[in-house]
């Protein structure tokens, strides 16, 4: 049974219908990519899966519970977790921080109204072992807001799986990263893949070919093709929707 | 920029030595007030307002949520103690109890209302609201006197065991004020810095991000506005007892308003302290400056104003960049690893 | 039923008021994403400034004034309703002025500026003017009343109402037939576009904020006989104002000429119940509105929405 299962989603708002009979499917361990021109619904698509939006058709299912409207905070305890492509950090405060709240044991004392959670050492520790992960671990005290690009987007990320998730959802990781810090990402991701299961929306092609174990690709608010990166060079609607160069 | 999120030095402490320093200055007033010229109600005034501003900022500089509002929970308070000396009994514990009550219930009401949203939105609903409780508050004679007030509040005996205490004369009541006030303060230091007051100000900074880290930031945002409903409530029986009478004009959008242009002024978006002096700087103009001229409202209008436009971290921030000055290190912000210190 | 008739009257009057006041709010929600909060500020500068300007209390006492006092009522009254909207507008202009420190920062200290501006403005005014309440005089051609079917109409609501209509008209046909009023719409959709195109952004705001404060200020001028004439009198009109954009839409011009005459009908409607009451049935439709539906009927996402 694959870990995370979408079928048949369909969205719309308004008048417009942005997905149209979406289906995914993830098996645990693996690397799924999604791909497509602009607009056409992928980022609507991580946002249904998400639960930032209910689906006005078709089911979800994570670990063989159906999620499909379900809120957003609740679909996160369960294990799902997510990476913004336009940054959602705590830019107020330091980078351990950011970690700190994102941690289930963090989320539990919510409503203690007294622990000192600086001297926590439990706490601090995991924070800065996710923060290993991503090799962030010297900047632990620093402002989130004075890291650099590469280093946000890391950080970005070390929050997704601060929450110890099963399943990471990981939107355009690469976005205005430069050839180094892309290759530092995908040998992050292949570190990754082997504690998470890993769904990925990318435009950097060879990054998402590199990496995936399966890829979907989206346009006009539908898969058009769902393959291995191998199989789908060689489709002939995923190379006339121009998507198919490849360096 | 500091900010309240900047990881206060000693995050552990109960209670820190400005807290010390204002508690006995607070305690000391009745004695010290009149020397310089001042009266002893008007310690009771500061007290009771720095109560609600702290309760209020809770809401305001640490949620992020900005409430134009919150008035009317003050005077919800302040008429439910009084309706309950008049209609239940002559009773002090009663009396605030009842103020809270109806204050925290009044906050959970509209909070389902209003914890769904953010930003403007948020703004004009709590406008709305307050204005609403404000309407009602004029309209319902036979509840509240109307314009009039509702008159007559008796300052019950504070009984503890088998003491006695009138609370009639001003310096009593000053000092039971101050102790609630003490006990708030440090309630209220506690909270923001347990993993809640964190919460807070994750989810002022980016609502967005918490939601999906799993917090259930409606419910939270309830939570808080709540919270610092009762507090609002709290002190609205206490002014109920000062004033010995209850008035709809604290329930006004102005009047809401001013306690917004207070916690600015004083820096509640940066500081704990913030509030504290933003009350303080209020009653300076109002009775220095008020004083001197009729028009003092005006220039702590214009003051604020110019502070939004200039300096919007308020008394608070200036007071850091100030201290920062005279160190001859470079500005040193509060945060650091506690590695550094004995775990 | 036939009685509800003069209540629907005032209310359609009231709505075209608030048109007028909705309009101005939204091109400056549009054109600077601020929530104006002073806007019931200009409202009520309008209408101080044009009592000041019939009655000539500038220059009381001098031989201009002697000359003044000499003139029509209509011809006074006429000078007022210019010079209301055009001192409220002035205000608008130094609003934005001040206003240019907060943006790019945070919603919030835009907010806090117009409501601290708001203040600023009713204290000025109760200075000014003083705390009591004032009659704005209007000529006895428009003053009164006149039965119609049995029932009694105010003339001067009348007047209103058909004053509004042409206000509206002539702010309609500003916006869609003049090259500034092209300008204005396009800076209240997307003002970074219009600086690409080489429009001076800053005049472009400070003229949307004299336009809107001048809109408001006029409103203001024409509700005087009908609301009274007392400092506070701006607080009443900023949440109409917000819940016509909200329920019209930000941006949309018949959004908010739609909403605005639903709003102003559901406030003369209550009166004929609960007279008391009609002001408090506004924020109570703002809870509804806000609370269930944010985007309105006619609007786009906005800088509203956080």
């Amino acid at each position: 049974m694959p870990l995370f299962e979408a079928r048949n989603i369909q969205k719309r708002f308004g008048a417009r219908v942005v997905l149209e009979n979406v289906s995914l499917s993830v098996e645990q361990g693996a690397v799924h990519g999604i791909m497509g021109p602009n607009g056409a619904g992928k980022t609507t698509c991580f946002n249904v899966l998400t639960g930032h939006y209910a689906p006005d058709g078709g089911t979800i299912r994570f670990a063989g519970r159906d999620i499909a409207g379900m809120k957003p905070h609740r679909i996160a305890r369960l294990g799902v977790s997510r990476s913004f492509q336009i940054m959602n950090l705590f830019d107020d405060t330091v980078v351990i921080e950011n970690v700190m709240l994102a941690l289930p044991e963090f989320r539990a004392m919510t409503f203690s109204p007294s622990r000192n959670v600086f001297i926590d050492r439990a706490l601090t520790d995991a924070a800065l072992e996710i923060l290993a992960q991503v090799d962030l671990a010297e900047k632990a005290w620093d402002k989130a807001a004075s890291l650099s690009y590469g280093q946000r987007r890391a950080l970005e990320i070390a929050v997704a799986l601060a929450a110890r998730p099963k399943i990471v959802f990981l939107d355009e990781p690469t976005s205005g990263l430069g050839a180094e810090a892309t290759r530092a990402l995908a040998q992050l991701v292949r570190r990754l893949r082997e504690s998470y299961t890993i769904v990925m929306i990318e435009h950097d092609m060879r990054f998402l070919f590199e990496l995936a174990d399966r890829i979907s690709v989206i346009h006009w608010g539908q898969v058009i093709a769902e393959d291995t990166p191998a199989e789908l060079m060689a489709n002939k609607w995923v190379a006339r929707s121009a998507l198919g160069e490849l360096a | 920029m500091i900010s309240l999120s900047d990881i206060p030095a000693r995050g552990g402490s109960p209670f820190t030595p400005p807290m010390i320093v204002f508690l006995l200055a607070l305690a000391t007033a009745p004695f010290w007030l009149e020397a310089v010229g001042l009266y002893s109600y008007l310690g009771i005034e500061i007290t009771i307002w720095i109560l609600y501003a702290m309760g209020f900022n809770l809401l305001f500089g640490y949620a992020g949520l900005h409430s134009f509002g919150h008035g009317a929970y003050l005077g919800v308070g302040a008429y439910a103690f009084g309706l309950f000396q008049h209609h239940v009994g002559v009773s002090l514990w009663g009396g605030l109890l009842a103020a809270v009550l109806a204050a925290t219930i009044a906050g959970a009401a509209v909070a389902l209302f209003v914890a769904h949203r953010r930003g403007i939105y948020f703004a004009l609903l709590t406008i709305a609201f307050g204005q609403v409780f404000w309407f009602c508050a004029i309209k319902l004679r036979w509840l509240t006197g109307g314009e009039d007030g509702l008159l007559g509040i008796p300052r019950p005996d504070l009984v503890v065991g088998p003491l006695r205490v009138s609370l009639q004369e001003n310096t009593s009541l000053h000092w039971f004020s101050a102790a609630i006030l003490g006990l708030a303060m440090l309630g209220l230091w506690r909270l923001v810095n347990a993993p809640f007051g964190r919460v807070l100000q994750a989810i002022r900074q980016n609502e967005m991000r918490a939601r999906f880290a799993g917090y259930d930031v409606w419910r939270i945002k309830w939570l808080v506005f709540t919270l610092s409903a009762s507090v609002a409530g709290l002190a609205g029986g206490l002014f109920a007892m000062a004033q010995e009478s209850a008035y709809p004009d604290v329930m006004s959008l102005h009047q809401s308003g001013l306690i917004v242009m207070m916690i600015l002024v004083g820096g509640g978006l940066v500081s704990f302290w913030g509030p504290v002096l933003g009350v303080l700087v209020y009653f300076i103009a109002r009775d220095i400056i008020g004083g001197i001229t009729e028009t003092w409202l005006l220039w702590f209008g214009l003051m604020f104003v110019v502070m939004v436009m200039v300096r919007p971290e308020g008394a608070a921030g200036l007071a850091h960049v100030v201290r920062a000055r005279f160190a001859r290190a470079p500005v040193k912000t509060p945060v650091s690893a506690p590695a550094e210190r004995s775990a | 039923m036939y009685s509800l008739i003069p209540h629907i009257v005032n209310g359609l009057t009231l709505g075209l008021l608030f048109a007028l006041i909705a309009l101005g709010f939204t091109l400056i929600v549009g054109v600077m994403e601020v929530i104006n909060l002073a806007h019931g500020a200009f409202f009520a500068l309008g209408a101080y400034f044009a009592l000041a300007t019939i009655g000539g209390s500038w220059f009381a006492g001098t031989e201009f004034g002697v000359w003044w006092s000499s003139l029509s009522p209509g011809a006074r009254y006429a000078s007022g309703l210019i010079f209301g909207p055009l001192c409220a507008a002035g205000a608008g202009m130094i609003l934005e002025l001040c206003l240019r420190p907060t943006y790019g920062k945070a919603p919030l200290y835009g907010l806090l500026l117009t409501f601290g501006a708001a203040l600023v403005i009713e204290e000025l005014i109760r200075l000014v003017w003083g705390t009591g309440e004032q009659s704005l005089s209007v000529p006895q051609a428009i003053n009164g009343a006149f039965l119609m079917g049995g029932l009694i109409f105010s003339k001067y609501k009348f007047y209103a109402a058909a004053f509004s209509i042409l206000a509206i008209f002539l702010v309609w046909l500003f916006l869609e037939k003049t090259p500034y009023g092209a300008i204005i719409k396009a800076g209240s959709h997307d003002s970074e576009m219009v600086r690409a195109l080489g429009f001076d952004l800053g005049k472009l705001r400070l003229a949307v904020f004299a336009f809107g404060a001048a809109l408001a200020g006029l409103a203001g001028v024409i509700m005087a006989p009908i609301w009274g004439l007392r400092p506070h009198i701006g607080i009443d009109v900023v949440i109409p104002a917000f819940l016509i954009i909200v329920v019209g839409g930000v941006g949309s011009f018949w959004g908010a000429v739609a909403a605005a005459m639903l709003v102003g009908l559901a406030v003369g409607i209550t009166g004929a119940y609960a007279a008391a009451w009609s002001m408090l049935s506004m924020y109570i439709l703002l809870i509804l509105v806000v609370g269930f539906r944010a985007r309105g009927l006619f609007g786009r996402k906005s800088a509203l929405e956080n």
